[in-house]
């Protein structure tokens, strides 16, 4: 860190600045493709890393969060402080909305006492322009010793100054400090700097962490008291000029520090512009939301924006889902058709039914991602989220949660993984895991084909409709129960501010809304895809291994030995065949592929129905039956379970299997006839209910992994929700019981 | 009638009658002396010319009340009072004892003209973010500031006296949609207070309602060409003075 390291081959920058101030698209303008996302260790924070290489160095770039201070109290913040210290980056680029210079050239001035090469970037550039202002930016870079460059990020403009002023600022020597904050707060932070210094703390971070003490952060008070000695020293010292400054000014530290930051800000501006932005800059804006954000329209016109989202999302996605539907089916029966015809290989099936039929399952999913994520892209860089997240803050946040969770929940209806992504709108990390948590209660379109074949097996049709409408009742009621009670307990502490910037609206380009949308959906892609695949393959070998084979033994160690034993032919260990359509190969004509024909219909249903009840997922069926007999449930249902833990429509599939109807969908009478037989009406209320609440599906619980950055979370909702679900069920079941 | 003009001394009286009125109701010529240290006999004449001036009545031989007039004149003499302390002490820095006498002893000498330009810089310097500014380098000058500054100030007593025009401060979010409001104070603690500091919502920025939620929370205010949403809760803590 020391003046050393600016010959380094290698240069690490930091972009640093407001949340909305464009960081993420000149990040993105600055790396291209060149860049990874991942998540920092426990937290939901994302963290963004890329490179680019100029003049034969390579700069390494990370997006630190954007924060509008440095403070201890939000993970952004930390992280941002964190990443600044510990990482200690030679170039610091502080990125700044034009349009909004004060509240924003604040977090400069505390950005100046933490690094000594810094870039200031004007963005947004155009927008500053039209609305008439003008800056002498020679003037700026002379005040503040450093670079200072314009730039639209989202249409890379002012690139190329933007690498050469960091290739500048690197090259240089470390700038003193040009902060001026007032006789009387400088020499305050320069006797605790003093005293800080004194504890051995080097000088390039002294100046800081004087700073913090004297604003008597937590973190950083408690850090060195509990040092004792010279560091205890120096809480002292700081303490006593905190006392001195309150005394003689009667403001309390926090306010003076503000003060002082923004009379810095004041002056500075005072000097450098050199022409105002006009009074009406933001009229056209003012007067479209006067029609957006009206009393009366508002509302209205929301959720006319909410239903557009979700039909784009859930009926124009309808048809790239089909097409990649039938893409699976065709590239399930291609590969199908590389085994001999009749064969019962297992790796076949493996391949084809887990493999193909299990991440297929999940990647149909993708166009609905992609559609929605351009959806909220677009409405998030228009502007007009905050609004929405203005429009019904009140009614959330009566329920701890925020105006920006609606949204995420609502697409929930959709489809979980969607809602769980859109999450990332929520700045806050406990609001997001709020939103996070709860989400899976929002009744999904995958679970509508349940739905769908249950309500009709066991209701009179004037009953339909409420019943339907009713478990979507339960589960927003649940949600927002929820949401209140984690808020209360293991998400307790104090409330996100809802100080929240409304800025103007603005057009986005289609390239960065494109760009981002595809991005994260890649990301979906990516992370989830991989956790899919290995739950999948451990799906596939629960539903068609058979349980005696393998007694004894972890699904984990029948993993292991797949590939051996599938050249073991045993005559009774065959495996759904291809005569069994299953979810993926059937297609509807199983006859026209399907040369064993020899055998009837009804014989080969019953024989994968006999399979099905020896496999380890009837065993396990049969193994929960004493703990969810309680619930009014028998193993058939348990196994089925385990299907619609791969995905929740997964359990009419498997419910068809087990009663050998062969290929059944939610529309099948047949099988509601079955059904009707075997179970009473409380059942299917009890059945549905923990369908509803209980196990999350594998896909929801590999993008909460993916999301939260651990398994920490994926595992408090999965059992959370599980053992609630139990519980309901239990409960509507035994005291409906002793009722009827 | 010879006197039309309040003297520093009946001024003196009429502000002890008016101190004693607000905590008594009415004012005895015994406690009158008593609060100046005077023999009650120097009372009677002091009143009897307040009388004659229209400035207060007798309700029986020995109580005395103000009337209209008197008690206008009175409050006027005690803001002059409390300006000049204030002076004293917040501007120039001095004790408060050395205040309190410098300000009994300035009071009536000033013209009317002298005290109410007096009066526009003191509210200068308290008031305008410029004269802020200006008193701000001024205390901090050290050729100026003795080492002893911290013994000074121990109230805090708000602005609400300088504001002649008799405004209340009220909670932003309870001025009305498109009405204007200058922040007196930024309460609350902890990540809320700082997240409005940040915003730049200090004491003396003007910020204007602009609209509110049809759910009637949060409300949406703009400030120096910015505009941001709050809930009412984190609003009741920027008190402001409606414009």
């Amino acid at each position: 860190m020391g003046n050393g390291s600016h010959h380094a081959q290698e240069v690490t920058v930091a972009l640093a600045g407001n949340p909305n101030a464009g960081k993420t698209s000149l990040f993105n303008a600055l790396t291209g493709a060149r860049q990874h996302v991942g998540n920092y260790p426990g937290v939901t924070v994302e963290r963004r890393t890329g490179h680019y290489e100029f003049e034969g160095r390579r700069y390494n770039v990370v997006d630190l969060p954007g924060t509008y201070s440095l403070t201890s109290y939000s993970p952004e913040e930390r992280i941002a402080q964190l990443e600044l210290l510990e990482h200690a980056p030679e170039v610091v680029v502080a990125v700044v909305d034009e349009t909004a210079l004060k509240r924003s050239l604040v977090l400069v001035a505390q950005l100046m006492h933490l690094t000594g090469r810094m870039v200031l970037c004007l963005n947004m550039a155009d927008e500053a322009r039209m609305s008439g202002q003008k800056l002498d930016i020679a003037l700026l870079e002379r005040l503040l010793g450093m670079p200072v460059v314009e730039t639209v990020g989202h249409k890379q403009q002012g690139m190329d100054g933007l690498v050469r002023a960091i290739a500048r600022a690197a090259s240089q020597e470390r700038v003193g400090n040009r902060l001026v904050l007032g006789e009387r707060l400088d020499a305050a932070l320069r006797r605790v700097r003093e005293a800080v210094a004194g504890a051995g703390i080097p000088p390039e971070r002294a100046g800081w962490d004087a700073v913090k003490l004297l604003e008597n952060d937590p973190g950083y008070t408690s850090r060195y008291r509990e040092k004792g000695g010279a560091f205890a020293a120096a809480v002292a010292a700081a303490a006593r000029e905190r006392k001195r400054i309150e005394a003689a000014t009667g403001m309390d530290i926090t306010l003076f520090m503000a003060e002082c930051y923004f009379g810095f800000v004041d002056g500075l501006l005072r000097e450098v512009v050199v022409r105002q932005p006009r009074e009406d800059a933001r009229a056209v804006s003012d007067r479209i939301d006067d029609i957006l954000v009206n009393r009366v329209l508002g509302i209205p016109f929301f959720l006319a924006v909410m239903y557009l989202v979700f039909w784009t999302t859930f009926t124009v996605g309808e048809y790239p889902m089909d097409w990649l539907e039938a893409g699976f089916d065709l590239l399930g029966k291609a590969v199908g058709g590389l085994w001999a015809p009749g064969s019962d290989a297992m790796l076949r099936s493996l391949i084809v039914d887990g493999v193909i039929g299990g991440v297929g399952g999940v990647l149909v999913f993708l166009p609905n991602i992609v559609l929605l994520f351009l959806s909220l892209t677009f409405l998030e860089d228009t502007g007009y989220m905050a609004r929405a997240a203005f429009l019904v803050d009140r009614v959330m946040h009566r329920f701890g949660l925020h105006g920006r969770s609606f949204i995420p929940l609502v697409t929930g209806f959709g489809c979980s993984i969607p809602g769980i992504m859109a999450t990332r709108t929520l700045e806050n990390e406990r609001d997001r895991l709020t939103t996070m948590l709860v989400l899976p209660l929002m009744s999904c379109g995958a679970r509508l084909p349940i739905w769908m074949l249950l309500i009709p097996a066991f209701f009179p049709p004037a009953w339909r409709a409420p019943a339907l409408w009713l478990i979507y009742a339960v589960g927003i009621v649940l949600a927002l129960l929820f949401a209140l009670l984690l808020r209360r307990s293991i998400l307790k502490g104090e409330e996100a501010p809802f100080v929240m910037e409304l800025p103007p609206y603005r057009l986005p380009t289609l390239r960065s809304v494109i760009g981002r949308a595809v991005q994260r959906a890649w990301m979906y892609l990516k992370k989830a895809g991989t956790l899919i695949l290995a739950i999948s393959v451990v799906m596939w070998f629960l539903l068609n291994t058979p349980a005696d084979v393998f007694s004894g033994k972890t699904e984990a160690a029948a993993l292991d030995r797949a590939p051996d034993s599938s050249s073991v032919n045993e005559p009774g260990r065959s495996t759904l065949t291809s005569a069994e359509p299953g979810e993926i190969v059937g297609g509807g004509q199983p006859a026209a592929s399907v040369p064993g024909g020899a055998t009837s219909d009804d014989a080969e249903r019953a024989r994968a129905a006999e399979e099905m009840r020896r496999s380890l997922a009837g065993r396990i069926g049969r193994l929960m039956e004493p703990v969810i007999a309680p619930l009014g449930f028998d193993w058939k249902l348990g196994t089925a379970m385990l299907g619609a833990f791969a995905a929740k429509e997964g359990f009419v599939a498997q419910l068809g299997v087990i009663y050998a109807m062969g290929e059944v969908d939610e529309t099948s009478d047949q099988l509601r006839d079955a059904l009707h037989r075997d179970y009473s009406r409380l059942t299917a209320v009890s059945l549905m209910l923990f369908l509803l609440i209980a196990t999350p599906c594998m896909a929801t619980v590999a993008v909460m992994r993916r999301e939260t950055g651990g398994w920490k979370w994926p595992l408090v909702q999965f059992f959370g929700l599980t053992a609630t679900g139990y519980l309901v069920s239990l409960v509507v079941y035994q005291v409906g019981r002793t009722l009827f | 009638m010879q006197e039309t003009v309040l003297t520093g001394a009946l001024e003196d009286y009429l502000e002890t009658v008016y101190q004693l009125v607000q905590s008594r109701k009415l004012a005895r010529v015994k406690d009158i002396a008593r609060a100046r240290s005077v023999r009650a006999g120097s009372v009677s004449p002091a009143m009897r010319r307040l009388a004659d001036l229209g400035m207060i009545r007798y309700v029986q031989r020995e109580y005395i009340d103000l009337t209209p007039l008197g008690e206008e004149h009175a409050r006027r003499i005690l803001a002059r009072h409390r300006i000049l302390t204030r002076f004293f002490r917040e501007i120039l820095q001095v004790t408060p004892e050395t205040a309190e006498a410098d300000a009994c002893a300035m009071e009536h000498s000033l013209s009317a003209e002298g005290m109410d330009h007096l009066t526009r810089l003191f509210e200068f310097l308290r008031v305008c973010p410029d004269g802020r500014k200006f008193l701000s380098s001024f205390h901090s000058c050290p050729r100026i500031q003795p080492a002893s500054a911290e013994c000074m100030l121990h109230h805090r007593d708000g602005t609400e006296a300088i504001d002649g025009k008799g405004g209340t401060t009220r909670s932003v979010a309870d001025l009305k949609p498109g009405q204007k409001g200058r922040v007196t104070q930024v309460s609350g603690e902890g990540p809320i207070r700082r997240r409005l500091l940040d915003m730049g919502i200090l004491p003396d920025t003007t910020i204007e309602l602009e609209r509110v939620a049809p759910t009637g929370d949060p409300i949406w205010i703009k400030l120096e060409g910015m505009q941001l949403s709050l809930r009412r809760k984190e609003a009741s803590l920027v008190s402001v003075l409606a414009a």
